[in-house]
C-alpha cells in the first residue's frame, strides 16, 4: 500500500469526528437518506426536477400559454389543478414552464459562482500569503454588496435573458464559495496526510486535486445546495421585479406579480406559483441540510 | 488607547473596503454594457441643461481614458456630487434625500422587529428543547426562510385589501414628521413582512447560541448556586449568546437592504429601493450607481460597528 492511499484512506478532520469514516464512495445517498430533513429534500427534490423537465420539454397538461377564451378564471378543479388566469391559461402548466426557467437559470449561476467561488476559495487557503490575502479582500468587497442589489446591478448593464440573470445570480454567490470553501482546504493542507505527501515530493496540482479537493466536496455540496435554493429565490424575486427573462417566456416571480391584483377574486393565480417556489426552496433547503448531516455527524439531527 | 487604536484600524479596512466596492460598482455597471451610459446620455442630452450636461460629464469624465472616469467619478463623489438623473433631471443627491429616510425607518422597524421575533422566540424555544414551545419557533424560523418577501407581501396586501380595504396606493406616503400615526400605519405592515425573513435567522443563530451556553459548565454552576432564573436567563444565557446574535444581525442587514427593494415596490412606498426599480426601468446610471453604492457602504459601516461593539459587549475580543 503506497503512502498514497494511506492518505486517502485515514479520515480528514472534516470526515469524522466520532472516529468513524462517514462518507464511502456510493453512500451518499444512504448517508443522506439517514437524516429526516434529507428524505424530505431528496425526495421534494426528485420532484421539483422532474417537474422542470416536463416544463421545459413541454409536457405539460396544456400549452402553457396557450390562451383560451371558454375557461377563464377557473378555479381549482381536476382539470386545473391550480386553476386558470385570466386569459384562461393553466395556471399549473405555466408553473411547471415557469419552474424549468428557474431551474435553468438556477444551475447556470450556481455553476458560475461554484466553478469560480471553488477554485478562489482552493487558491486561496492553498496558495501563499499574498494570493491568499488578495483574494480574501476582493471577497470582502464583493460582500459589501447586498446579494440581491448586486444581481440587479449588473441585470441593469447586462439586460434581462437567461444567461444574464444567471449571471447576475451567480456573481454574487462567489464570495460565499470562496469563504466556505477556504476554511476546510486550511485546516487540510496542515493535515497530516498532506504534509506526508508534501514530504514525499507531490506536485501541488497532484496534492491539491488528489487529496484535498476529494475532501472538501461534501462543504461543496452542502453549499451547492442552499445555493441552489437561493438562486430560485433570487431569480423569481428579479422576475418578480420585471427584471427577468422577457416574454413569452413566464417565470413564477413575474406570474406571482401579475396575479397580485387578481388574487382578491382568484386567489388560485397566485397561490399556484407562490407554492412552487416554496417547494422548490424549501427541498434544496432540506436536501442541503440532509447533506451537511451527512458529510458532518457532528450536526447529525437525532 | 488600544480601543481607539482597534477603532482607527478598523475604519482604515473599511474605507479600503468601500473603495474596492467603488470599484466593483463602476466596472459592473460603466465597463460592462459597452457604455451604455454615454449612449443613454446621448439620448437625453438634449433635455438637460447646459450646466446640468457640464455635470454630468465631470461625473463621467466623458472623453477620458478608463482610469481618467473612475478618478473623475470618485472626486465627484467625494465632493457630493452624485450626479444628475437623466430620467427626471434633478441632481441625484436631491432624490436621494428624499427617499432615503422612508427605506432607513422601514429597515430600523423591520430590523427591531426581527431582533425582538429572533430573539425572543430563540431564547424561548431554547429553553425548552423539543417541546411545544421549539415547535413554535422552529415553525417561525421555517415560514421565515422558505416563504420568500415578495409573495408574503402580495398575500398580505391581498388580504388587507379583500378584508380590511387597506390599499398601499390609496394615499401617497407621509412622513413621520407629519403624520406620525398615519406614517406608522403605512410601515408596519411592509416592516412586518420585512422582518420575518431576519428573524427566523436569527431566531436560529439565538437558539443554537443559548443552547450551547446553556450545556457550559459555568450555567450549571451558576444554577446549582440558586442564581435567580431571570438573571440566569438574561445574564448568564443571553448576555453570552450576544456575540453570536450580533454577527448574525449584522449579516442579515444585507439581505434586509435587498429586501427593502422589493417591499417598497409592493407597499409603494418612496424608498430607495422603488427608486432603483425605476431607475433600472429607465435605465438611469447615475441614479442606479449611486444607490446600489449606498446601500453597499451603509452595510459596511454598519458592519464594522457590528465589530467594534464586540469590544464592548465581550471582554475577550478587547485588545490587549
Amino acid at each position: 500500500m503506497s503512502i498514497d492511499t494511506i492518505g486517502a484512506t485515514l479520515p480528514s478532520p472534516l470526515e469524522s469526528a466520532g472516529g468513524e469514516v462517514v462518507l464511502r464512495r456510493g453512500g451518499w445517498l444512504r448517508a443522506i437518506w439517514r437524516s429526516r430533513n434529507g428524505r424530505i429534500g431528496l425526495i421534494t427534490v426528485i420532484l421539483v426536477l422532474l417537474g422542470g423537465v416536463c416544463g421545459l420539454a413541454g409536457w405539460t397538461p396544456y400549452g402553457a400559454d396557450v390562451q383560451n377564451p371558454s375557461t377563464v378564471l377557473k378555479g381549482v378543479s381536476w382539470a386545473h389543478v391550480m386553476g386558470t388566469d385570466q386569459f384562461g391559461r393553466d395556471v399549473f402548466s405555466g408553473a411547471l414552464q415557469g419552474l424549468g426557467v428557474s431551474l435553468e437559470i438556477a444551475f447556470l449561476s450556481v455553476a458560475i459562482a461554484g466553478v469560480i467561488g471553488t477554485l478562489g476559495g482552493i487558491a486561496a487557503g492553498f496558495l501563499g500569503k499574498w494570493t491568499s490575502a488578495t483574494i480574501m479582500r476582493a471577497t470582502d468587497m464583493m460582500f459589501a454588496i447586498p446579494t440581491v442589489l448586486f444581481a440587479l446591478a449588473i441585470v441593469t448593464a447586462l439586460g434581462p435573458s437567461v444567461l444574464d440573470s444567471s449571471i447576475a445570480i451567480g456573481v454574487g454567490w462567489i464570495p460565499i464559495y470562496v469563504r466556505v470553501v477556504r476554511s476546510p482546504v486550511l485546516a487540510l493542507r496542515e493535515s497530516d496526510f498532506v504534509r506526508a505527501g508534501r514530504v514525499l515530493g507531490y506536485s501541488r496540482s497532484r496534492l491539491l486535486f488528489h487529496h484535498i479537493l476529494p475532501n472538501v466536496t461534501g462543504v461543496i455540496a452542502v453549499q451547492t445546495s442552499l445555493a441552489l435554493a437561493w438562486a430560485i429565490l433570487a431569480e423569481a424575486s428579479l422576475s418578480f421585479l420585471g427584471l427577468g427573462p422577457p416574454p413569452p417566456t413566464q417565470s413564477l416571480g413575474e406570474m406571482v406579480s401579475n396575479s397580485s391584483s387578481l388574487a382578491s377574486v382568484a386567489w388560485w393565480t397566485l397561490a399556484g406559483p407562490s407554492l412552487v417556489i416554496v417547494i422548490a426552496v424549501i427541498g434544496f433547503n432540506f436536501l442541503g441540510d440532509g447533506l451537511r448531516d451527512a458529510s458532518d455527524p457532528r450536526t447529525r439531527t437525532r | 488607547m488600544t480601543f481607539f487604536l482597534a477603532v482607527v484600524r478598523r475604519t482604515l479596512s473599511t474605507l479600503v473596503t468601500l473603495f474596492g466596492v467603488s470599484i466593483i460598482i463602476f466596472v459592473v455597471l460603466r465597463l460592462l454594457p459597452g457604455n451604455a451610459v454615454t449612449a443613454a446620455m446621448g439620448v437625453s442630452e438634449g433635455l438637460l441643461t447646459k450646466g446640468q450636461v457640464a455635470a454630468l460629464d465631470r461625473y463621467y469624465g466623458v472623453g477620458q481614458p478608463v482610469i481618467q472616469q473612475y478618478w473623475s467619478w470618485l472626486h465627484s463623489l467625494l465632493q457630493g456630487n452624485l450626479g444628475i438623473s437623466l430620467a427626471s433631471r434633478e441632481p441625484v443627491s436631491t432624490l436621494i434625500g428624499t427617499a432615503l429616510p422612508v427605506t432607513l425607518e422601514l429597515a430600523l422597524f423591520a430590523m427591531v422587529i426581527g431582533i425582538g421575533i429572533g430573539v425572543g422566540f430563540g431564547v424561548w424555544s431554547a429553553l425548552h428543547p423539543g417541546r411545544w414551545q421549539d415547535d413554535i419557533g422552529q415553525g417561525i424560523s421555517v415560514i421565515g426562510l422558505a416563504i420568500p418577501t415578495f409573495i408574503l407581501g402580495t398575500v398580505l396586501v391581498v388580504f388587507l385589501s379583500t378584508k380590511f380595504h387597506y390599499f398601499p396606493s390609496s394615499l401617497p406616503f407621509v412622513g413621520f414628521f407629519t403624520n406620525p400615526w398615519l406614517n406608522f400605519q403605512q410601515i408596519i405592515f411592509p416592516a412586518l413582512v420585512l422582518s420575518l425573513g431576519i428573524g427566523a435567522a436569527i431566531l436560529r443563530t439565538t437558539r443554537a447560541a443559548v443552547l450551547e451556553v446553556y450545556n457550559l459548565n459555568f450555567a450549571r454552576t451558576a444554577l446549582g448556586k440558586g442564581v435567580s432564573r431571570r438573571a440566569f436567563i438574561w445574564r448568564h444565557l443571553f448576555l453570552n449568546a450576544l456575540t453570536a446574535v450580533t454577527t448574525m444581525s449584522g449579516i442579515q442587514l444585507g439581505y434586509l437592504l435587498g429586501g427593502t427593494v422589493i417591499i417598497e415596490q409592493i407597499f409603494i412606498l418612496p424608498g430607495m429601493g422603488r427608486l432603483l426599480i425605476t431607475s433600472i426601468a429607465n435605465r438611469d446610471f447615475p441614479v442606479v450607481q449611486s444607490v446600489v453604492l449606498i446601500f453597499a457602504a451603509g452595510f459596511v459601516i454598519v458592519n464594522m460597528l457590528v465589530d467594534l461593539f464586540y469590544t464592548v459587549i465581550d471582554p475577550r475580543t478587547r485588545p490587549r
